[in-house]
């Protein structure tokens, strides 16, 4: 087991390594990131000045925090579907499988690796951009709180991913099964905004879900930070966490199983 | 000498839905059994170097990947370094090395060298050995300048033989070879055939190896298993195999004017274009130079290949021969 940590951890030292050296790519994340945070921003400002009559009121000082922090998320999430498809449907999991290791905390690693440097990168961008267009950002305190939910959340993100990628075993193509996601991630995860909007019972059913967990606890410590809000976020990203881990365990050994007794999919 | 592999009435068929015309039908697939491997049997000693040929479709994969574990036979048994492949696949995959010819087991966009410091760990090797063993090979596969590069920015040749060093830094006494050489020039394939043969002699390892090249199996291996439709059709040493079956060439003379027509023993003719004439060569009758000086004192050559004849065509005659005897 300690031997299986120490191979992750440098898969996910050369995941961050890959990041950086590609970081061209890298750099025009950032800079869409901006081109986004400047659409969006004037889009939520405007709403904000002219409210249309009977709407819900929205927070003070817009949206622009909220779905500063979602696109953060967003942008920094790693292609960790297309490498499952790739791998399970070109044969490429051969080697992978040939070799003392497993492969899903292998790959799950090096993904993570080039997704802290990504969170980083957006980060910085961030704090930046609100400098320079003047605005009001959350406390500078609660950046490292905000950190550790952003940690949280691409994780789950990329564990949603991973299921998704897992589905090529039997789908072959996962395209329909990320569409599926994709959407659900913007209405149960509140991707441009939160979830408090919706009504109560449609609010509780989306704080309980994955997509939530990925993207609206996050927005919403950004939106309003406190400790409460802090300790019921990580809480909840920690159990889709766990749970989404197992599921990725439990589609891998059944797909494994498939490849083992058929020789591919 | 003890075996390293020991295989029993080994079988695997494949079965697949068979598409039909039709909406209703899609629901109602016909099933389809292949026999890919039916039921082989063979053991192969410490040391030994095997090479399994056939035709495409013969098998040959098929039986490699049982034996290393990731595909779980219909039936029979096997038995590789005193484990069931199938059933103890990770301790299998810390005592061999594989290399699949047509599939990188090396990360694409990763430099080698950082490929290699991951399979350090992936195969819980300690640091020093493991250095010293990655210079050997460095130094063997003139490797130096390709450490820092992309894999995917290396040549065919250039990736193989980071392929091959990859499959060995851990020590594996026993390598498995899928089509090592398919695609590569001559000279890659030269360097990868010596490698490979002087590898195993010099650490006693067992090597079994697939390929369609008789080059490879002639240059690296000591033993050849013929197999065909999932059986195996001639088991014997390669010297045996080299004088009944591979001493062949095939040589095509370009040439602007008439055909080449040369009359010396052991040369046929064979269906040939025009401005192209196509010898088939016995090399034990007439030695390939001599064919070419021949055909160059005849005047008006542009140009010479020089080939084996297609594994096909081999493994056909073996298959008759067999048979008929």
């Amino acid at each position: 087991m300690r031997r299986d940590l120490i191979a992750a951890c440098v898969a996910l030292r050369i995941g961050a390594g890959q990041a950086m050296a590609g970081w061209t790519v890298l750099a025009g994340r950032c800079l869409f990131y901006v081109l986004i945070m400047t659409v969006l921003s004037a889009l939520w400002d405007k709403v904000a000045a002219e409210p249309v009559a009977g709407a819900i009121a929205l927070p003070a000082g817009g949206l622009v925090l909220y779905v500063l922090a979602t696109e953060w998320i967003t942008l920094a999430l790693p292609s960790v579907h297309l490498r499952f498809e790739d791998d399970i449907r070109s044969g490429g999991l051969e080697p992978h499988l040939l070799r003392p290791k497993f492969y899903l905390l292998q790959s799950l690693a090096q993904s993570l690796g080039g997704t802290l440097v990504r969170l980083a990168a957006l980060g910085v961008t961030a704090v930046v951009w609100l400098a320079a267009t003047g605005r009001q950002g959350p406390p500078a305190a609660t950046y490292p709180y905000l950190f550790v939910l952003g940690v949280l959340a691409v994780s789950v993100g990329m564990l949603l991913y991973a299921v998704a990628g897992l589905c090529a075993f039997w789908t072959r193509r996962i395209l329909p099964v990320m569409l599926v996601i994709q959407k659900l991630m913007f209405l149960l995860g509140g991707l441009f905004a939160p979830i408090t909007l919706y009504p109560d019972w449609l609010r509780k059913l989306a704080e309980a879900t994955p997509f939530a967990a990925h993207l609206y606890w996050a927005g919403v410590q950004a939106l309003a930070p406190s400790g409460p809000m802090f300790l019921k976020a990580a809480a909840w990203q920690v159990l889709w966490i766990v749970l989404l881990s197992l599921l990725c365990v439990v589609l891998w050994r059944a797909g494994l199983a498939k490849v083992l007794r058929e020789g591919g999919v | 000498m003890s075996a390293v592999i020991t295989v029993k009435s080994l079988a695997k068929a494949y079965r697949y839905a068979k598409r039909r015309g039709g909406f209703f039908e899609a629901f109602s697939p016909e099933h389809v059994t292949v026999e890919a491997v039916a039921g082989v049997d063979f053991e192969i000693g410490k040391g030994e170097r095997v090479a399994i040929i056939g035709p495409n479709g013969a098998g040959k994969s098929t039986t490699l990947k049982m034996l290393s574990g990731i595909l779980e036979p219909s039936s029979g048994e096997a038995s590789v370094l005193g484990l069931t492949p199938w059933k103890q696949r990770k301790a299998l995959a810390y005592r061999i090395g594989v290399v699949f010819g047509q599939r990188s087991q090396l990360w694409g966009e990763l430099p080698a060298r950082e490929s290699f410091a991951l399979l350090r760990h992936i195969y819980d090797q300690e640091a020093a050995p493991f250095a010293k063993r990655l210079g050997e090979l460095t130094e063997r596969f003139a490797l130096t300048d390709l450490l820092d590069q992309p894999v995917h920015r290396m040549s065919l040749g250039q990736r193989m033989r980071c392929e091959i060093t990859a499959s060995l830094l851990h020590g594996p006494n026993l390598l498995f070879l899928d089509e090592p050489t398919i695609g590569l020039d001559v000279t890659a394939k030269a360097a990868i055939r010596d490698f490979i043969r002087e590898h195993a002699r010099d650490h006693g390892q067992t090597v079994l190896l697939t390929s369609h090249d008789t080059r490879d199996i002639e240059l690296v291996c000591d033993r050849v298993i013929v197999v065909n439709q999932g059986r195996i059709v001639v088991d014997q040493p390669t010297d045996q195999l080299r004088r009944r079956f591979l001493g062949r060439k095939i040589i095509t003379f370009q040439s602007a004017g008439q055909g080449v027509s040369l009359d010396l023993p052991g040369v046929t003719r064979r269906a040939s274009e025009a401005h192209a004439t196509i010898l088939e060569v016995d090399t034990r009758l007439t030695r390939v130079e001599r064919v070419i000086a021949a055909a160059m004192a005849d005047g008006g050559i542009e140009d010479v290949t020089i080939e084996d004849p297609p594994m096909e065509e081999v493994i056909a005659e073996i298959y008759a021969s067999t048979h008929a005897a």
